[in-house]
């Protein structure tokens, strides 16, 4: 089973956005590990986010593959599933973080 | 990275105190550890499902870079238990700090994968004359 964890901030990101972001990084998921991913969906509330000590405009993607990878594998899935999120969303780079983490 | 995730119970951690919470949070985790504040991440939850509160009423969950000595990361506890403490009534026995290790590799942050502990200078240099130049190239 694929987890993908998103955290975002309350008011980041609007339905139709979120609507397409988890379609996106679902067919992320099928492609690369072989099944669509169970999503946590979690919004921090306004004034409960912070990113330097500062209000945070972050968003947190972590999913777990389904095998190991190396380095050199996972960098460009870690940059994938950024440009996803950065254009599903209209963000910077510097406000998506994303893990792909090994199975556990 | 690091992500530090608050979860308390309803009530514990007033709006004041959140802002002073993250400030110590980012202090203290760059003074312990030499890295950047930039990507320090401090996200406040009540009654939130990680961690979970068990007996506890507030706990601090830090999801950080693999490669901190046990000492730096006792210190990080010690600390942010303290600073935690100070900003509620909550008494430390009823509170909990605790971290884990995710590998540096295993994370991209501002569309560069993370460096690895002690290499924070020139990550980030080389990171803000890449963005520098992603700007003058997009004007």
């Amino acid at each position: 089973m694929i987890h993908c964890i998103c955290m975002v901030q309350e008011g980041q990101i609007a339905p139709d956005q979120e609507e397409s972001l988890r379609r996106d990084t679902a067919d992320f998921a099928s492609r690369h590990f072989g099944s669509a991913p169970e999503f946590n969906w979690v919004t921090v509330g306004k004034g409960n986010g912070f990113t330097e000590a500062k209000p945070s405009n972050s968003v947190i993607v972590s999913m777990n593959a389904d095998r190991s990878l190396a380095p050199s594998s996972r960098e460009p899935l870690l940059r994938e599933l950024c440009e996803i999120w950065e254009r599903g969303a209209g963000l910077s780079p510097n406000e998506v973080v994303t893990v792909i983490r090994d199975p556990q | 990275m690091p992500l530090y995730i608050c979860n308390s119970k309803p009530g514990t951690v007033s709006e004041e105190a959140k802002a002073k919470i993250a400030n110590d949070v980012t202090r203290i985790h760059c003074e312990v550890t030499d890295a950047p504040p930039t990507f320090v991440h401090v996200f406040f939850f009540e009654d939130g499902p990680q961690p979970p509160l068990g007996d506890k009423t507030a706990m601090i969950y830090g999801q950080i870079r693999a490669g901190r000595t046990e000492a730096q990361k006792a210190d990080i506890r010690e600390q942010m238990g303290e600073a935690l403490a100070s900003h509620t009534s909550v008494a430390s026995e009823d509170l909990m700090v605790f971290t884990t290790d995710t590998p540096a590799s295993w994370v991209m942050e501002g569309g560069d994968v993370l460096p690895e502990p002690g290499e924070e200078e020139a990550w980030l240099a080389a990171h803000e004359a890449k963005m520098a130049a992603l700007k003058e190239a997009a004007q």
